[in-house]
């Protein structure tokens, strides 16, 4: 027997009321875990963007489109090494709950400057630069539509029209790309900008963003301030900005969803800290004589002080554990399901907060208990007998 | 019977002082939880009510058809010539009443968090104004056509900064005077900015290209004959939807998203709750063994026993649900905020509670309260009456 | 060193501060006590009797005077000073024996020994030792409510000699006992004081248990009449 066995035993003396903690204590870290989760998974755009790319948009918002002669305008100033332009095609497969992520890119400066991020054989990039009706649809996106190389699709836009009329676009499966990286889906779509600028009925050469690298990425600052006072007095003013910055202004549109996360997270802690806190205190004032005997027996009380905060602390990282772990399973499930919405991770950072938070509530929870059984008088445990 | 049931359940419910903190602890954590389902459900509640608050039946959205919103949706200078033909339009002076608008977003800032968001700059006539009710300009004047001026919507301007009365705003290479403030009765429209469309066609380039037409109907009923109408031109490929059912569909997902967030999480939430008032009520059962096993060696029944006990739990969810409903309605009742609306834009709306959400929070607290005490009420019941006699 | 007394209080003084008004348990009380003696304390309830004892076990502190025991001061005795000395001088034996429920005899028997430095091994034997000399060898691995009481008291004894202390100072240890099982326990504790040489104090109610001891003390009002037991 240990110091550990006696704090053992006594956190599990009553089974019913050690489970029923145990569990308040487990839905709160479950929570936690996974809001925490979800709340990255927010931030997962803005966190997993190329540090180095810059996002020119117009001024107005991002919606407001900017010239088509901007692209090459931008491309040739100084600082810029590549860069090319995408545009949002609102596209959908047959019907519209169908959603794709679709833009209209030009081919060859799109796969240079995004040649890290999507991974496919450089024969279907090739093919898919020569057909002006290819397209490159990510594996996650072809895998819910069951397409394959080939195919000959119909592809919709809730925006773009034909001259006819006509909201279909016929575009062919040329490449099917993997995400480089696995927190990321492989989804979307990229068909020629020509082949929708000629045919579309309005919005002619314009386009949507462009998107640039820098020679160096310590010019990033001077060269999104060149691009935005070149263009400033222009009808198409442009806002130059870091795509994790571009990409976090979407998130925040959403609402305060930190501050709704953080609240609920909050209130569930705070709900068992009271729980946690008064089993403690209650369970260490039934034992006040057997804490008595203890100290007569010999313990000292920093000894019983340190036994106390333990069993707080045992509590704590108990519940904590499992519930932590079991939101890391449910995420681990989620994030392997094909087509899952969210780009979910669990990343270190979660489990270190997790782990200071059943700190937090042992301390807080045994602290109190603990100095009582410490400075316990014995004649006082014994008068109670 | 219930005479005995009552005196249990008042000897039960005297001795509670003498668990003062477990049984504090037990009502605070059901009001937190009870507080938190609140919220989502007002949030759900606000954002739905001021969505189907908005828009008349009488008033039909013309959209491209596919479109689904108006952001999307462009429609030519022939398709509105077509429409002013269509069956079911009401006239006025012979004309038929309908506005092509244009609706185009800009950013503006949020308050709360600072952040860059989306907004609405809606184009219309004096006509499209007309046909949202009753519209009143509660500071300034309103936009002259032709001049470059915004009239702000009382919501937008409380939510967003940037666009203060008699301040000016920067679109592209044109600034904009912000001539005056509007109310529409706390609809969507107020998250609004509001410009003659002309001026908004000429300066974002859109030629005589409109989003949406909006039209008023002879009546609500009018609708299938606008309907039958486009679908039977050939030159129109167009959506029409009342205005009413527009902004409806509209509020669908974003709430029903609300509730299936609040829902679960209060139960989880609930699940902790129900496991500290538990613990709360196997305590109490403890403490008072001995007196249960007295009153039980008296002569009471042990059902007596068994609701005795479970009026001490329920009485503990009945006064955390209390709190927790207060709680809700002085935090977030008629707290105003916003996020993303159906349009790609912000709409603000405030946090409502009502009647029949204070029910669900009603049924979350007994919920527990229940479950919480059914348990160690039948360990009550089944102590066993020798206790009664023996020592400790 | 059989000439100086194992327990010797000086001109003892303990009162307890009630409300406004001070109550004196005793007043200059003096005492000594030898090695290998088993002194039975009787008197009237609230003569001291447990306060006494508290006294002697470093529980409760005089309000004056000094208390040595085996030579060494414990009034003055800092807390933890007094932990460490408790562990190896003195095993408390109580009315309602005190084990903790949830272990078993053996790990109850043990507590003590996590205190020391003793191997997990020297550990297990000692306990099972102390458990034979109380005869309750076959009873290791029960827990206390598998127990009579009377094997619940012989579990507490042997807590209170697993660490070897001179002292064992008992209070009421048959109180809640029937009058064989308590004649058992009487007989355990003059085997311990006979046989191991264990100093002992019982502070008791019971002329029949009184009489188990070689000596008795009778405490009244903070005073001590002393009565040679002739057996």
């Amino acid at each position: 027997m240990t110091h550990g066995t006696l704090i053992w035993k006594n956190l599990t003396r009553y089974r019913l009321r050690f489970f029923l903690t145990t569990f308040a204590i487990f839905i709160a870290f479950f929570l936690f875990g996974i809001l925490q989760s979800f709340d990255k998974a927010l931030d997962a755009g803005a966190e997993l963007a190329a540090d180095d790319r810059l996002v020119v948009s117009n001024r107005i918002n991002f919606t407001q489109p900017l010239p088509i002669a901007y692209v090459d305008r931008i491309r040739s100033m100084d600082g810029v090494l590549h860069a090319t332009h995408q545009s949002w095609i609102g596209s959908y497969y047959q019907e519209p709950r169908n959603f794709i992520f679709g833009f209209a890119v030009d081919p060859e400066s799109f796969m240079t400057v995004y040649q890290d991020d999507i991974v496919l054989p450089a024969e279907q990039i090739a093919a898919f630069i020569k057909n002006r009706r290819g397209v490159l649809v990510g594996a996650d996106t072809a895998g819910t539509y069951g397409w394959a190389l080939g195919d000959l699709v119909p592809i919709s836009s809730n925006i773009w029209q034909q001259a006819d009329g006509s909201k279909v676009w016929d575009v062919v499966i040329e490449g099917i790309f993997q995400s480089s990286r696995d927190e990321l889906p492989a989804n979307g779509l990229y068909m020629h900008y020509d082949y929708l600028n000629e045919a579309r009925t309005f919005g002619k050469d314009f386009t949507g963003t462009v998107a640039l690298t820098t020679t160096d990425p310590t010019l990033n600052d001077q060269v999104a301030q060149a691009i935005d006072f070149r263009f400033q007095n222009s009808a198409y003013a442009t806002e130059t900005r870091t795509e994790a910055a571009f990409n976090r202004s979407f998130v925040d549109q959403l609402g305060n969803i930190g501050l709704i996360i953080s609240s609920v997270v909050g209130a569930a802690l705070f709900t068992i800290l009271i729980i946690v806190g008064n089993t403690m205190a209650l369970s260490i004032r039934e034992r006040t004589s057997e804490i008595g005997v203890m100290k007569a027996l010999g313990f000292r009380a920093s000894t019983v002080f340190s036994m106390v905060l333990g069993e707080a602390f045992g509590l704590a990282f108990f519940g904590g554990l499992i519930g932590t772990i079991t939101a890391w399973g449910l995420v681990e499930i989620a994030r392997n399901i094909p087509g899952f919405p969210f780009v979910l991770g669990f990343p270190t950072s979660v489990w270190l907060q997790a782990f200071g938070l059943m700190v937090v509530l042992g301390v807080l929870t045994g602290l109190f208990p603990a100095w009582n059984a410490y400075r316990l008088k014995l004649s006082t445990a014994f008068a109670r007998v | 019977m219930m005479k005995q049931i009552l005196s249990v359940s008042w000897i039960s419910l005297r001795s509670l002082p003498q668990r003062l903190w477990l049984s504090l602890a037990t009502i605070l954590t059901i009001a937190v939880v009870v507080a938190v389902l609140l919220a989502f459900l007002a949030m759900s509640n606000g954002f739905r009510k001021t969505l189907e608050g908005t828009g008349s039946d009488d008033v039909a959205l013309i959209l491209r058809g596919g479109a689904s919103t108006e952001l999307n949706s462009v429609l030519s200078r022939e398709d509105q010539a077509v429409l002013e033909t269509a069956a079911g339009i009401a006239k006025n002076n012979g004309e038929p009443m309908i506005s092509g608008e244009l609706y185009v977003v800009v950013n503006g800032t949020k308050k709360t968090s600072g952040t860059k968001v989306n907004l609405p700059l809606r184009g219309l006539s004096e006509q499209g104004i007309a046909m949202r009710g009753p519209v009143t300009i509660s500071q300034g004047r309103l936009f002259v056509p032709g001049r470059n001026e915004l009239v702000v919507g009382r919501a937008l301007l409380g939510e967003f900064d940037g666009f203060d009365l008699n301040s000016t705003v920067r679109f592209g290479a044109t600034d904009w005077d912000i001539v005056g403030v509007f109310e529409t009765g706390g609809t969507v429209f107020e998250s609004e900015l509001w410009s003659d469309l002309a001026g908004v066609q000429n300066q974002f380039n859109r030629g005589s290209s409109v989003q949406s037409v909006r039209a008023k109907l002879t009546s609500p009923d009018a609708i299938e004959d606008l309907k039958d109408f486009a679908e039977n031109d050939p030159r129109l490929g167009v959506d029409v939807i009342s205005e009413k059912d527009y902004f409806k569909e509209q509020s669908q997902s974003t709430s029903d998203l609300i509730l299936v967030l609040g829902w679960p999480l209060a139960i989880a939430m609930g699940l902790g709750a129900l496991a500290g008032a538990l613990n709360t009520i196997y305590t109490s059962v403890a403490a008072r063994a001995r007196d249960i096993a007295t009153l039980r060696a008296i002569g009471f029944s042990s059902l007596s026993a068994f609701f005795g006990t479970l009026s001490e739990s329920l009485a503990l969810s009945v006064l955390g649900g209390l709190l927790g409903a207060a709680v809700a309605w002085s935090f977030f009742d008629g707290l105003s905020t916003s996020t993303l609306g159906g349009g790609f834009t912000q709409v603000v709306f405030s946090f409502q509670l009502g009647g029949a959400l204070l029910v669900q929070g009603a049924i979350l607290a007994l919920g527990i309260g229940l479950v919480g005490g059914f348990f160690p009420a039948i360990r009550a019941a089944r102590l066993p009456v020798a206790m009664a006699f023996s020592d400790r | 060193m059989p000439d100086t007394p194992l327990i010797m209080l000086e001109n003892v003084s303990k009162a307890y501060r009630k409300a406004k008004s001070e109550i004196s348990i005793f007043d200059q009380l003096n005492l000594s006590i030898k090695e290998g003696d088993f002194v039975a304390i009787m008197g009237p309830s609230g003569s001291g009797k447990t306060t006494l004892l508290n006294l002697l076990g470093g529980v409760d502190r005089p309000t004056s005077g000094t208390i040595t025991i085996n030579g060494e001061r414990i009034d003055k005795m800092s807390e933890s000073a007094l932990s460490r000395w408790r562990a190896h001088t003195v095993g408390f034996i109580f009315q309602f024996y005190n084990l903790m429920p949830m272990l078993t005899a053996a790990r109850n028997v043990e507590l003590p020994l996590l205190l020391t430095k003793l191997s997990r091994k020297q550990r297990r034997e000692n306990v099972m030792t102390a458990l034979k000399v109380v005869g309750l060898e076959d009873r290791a691995k029960h827990s206390p409510r598998e127990m009579s009481g009377g094997q619940q008291q012989r579990v507490a004894i042997a807590r209170a000699i697993v660490s070897d202390p001179k002292l064992l100072l008992c209070d009421e240890p048959t109180g809640d006992l029937d009058r064989e099982t308590a004649g058992e326990i009487l007989s355990t504790l003059q085997m311990l004081n006979r046989d191991f040489g264990k100093t002992i104090l019982m502070v008791t109610h019971d002329p029949e248990a009184a009489k188990y001891a070689k000596s008795i003390l009778h405490l009244d009002k903070g005073h001590f009449v002393e009565e040679l037991v002739t057996s």
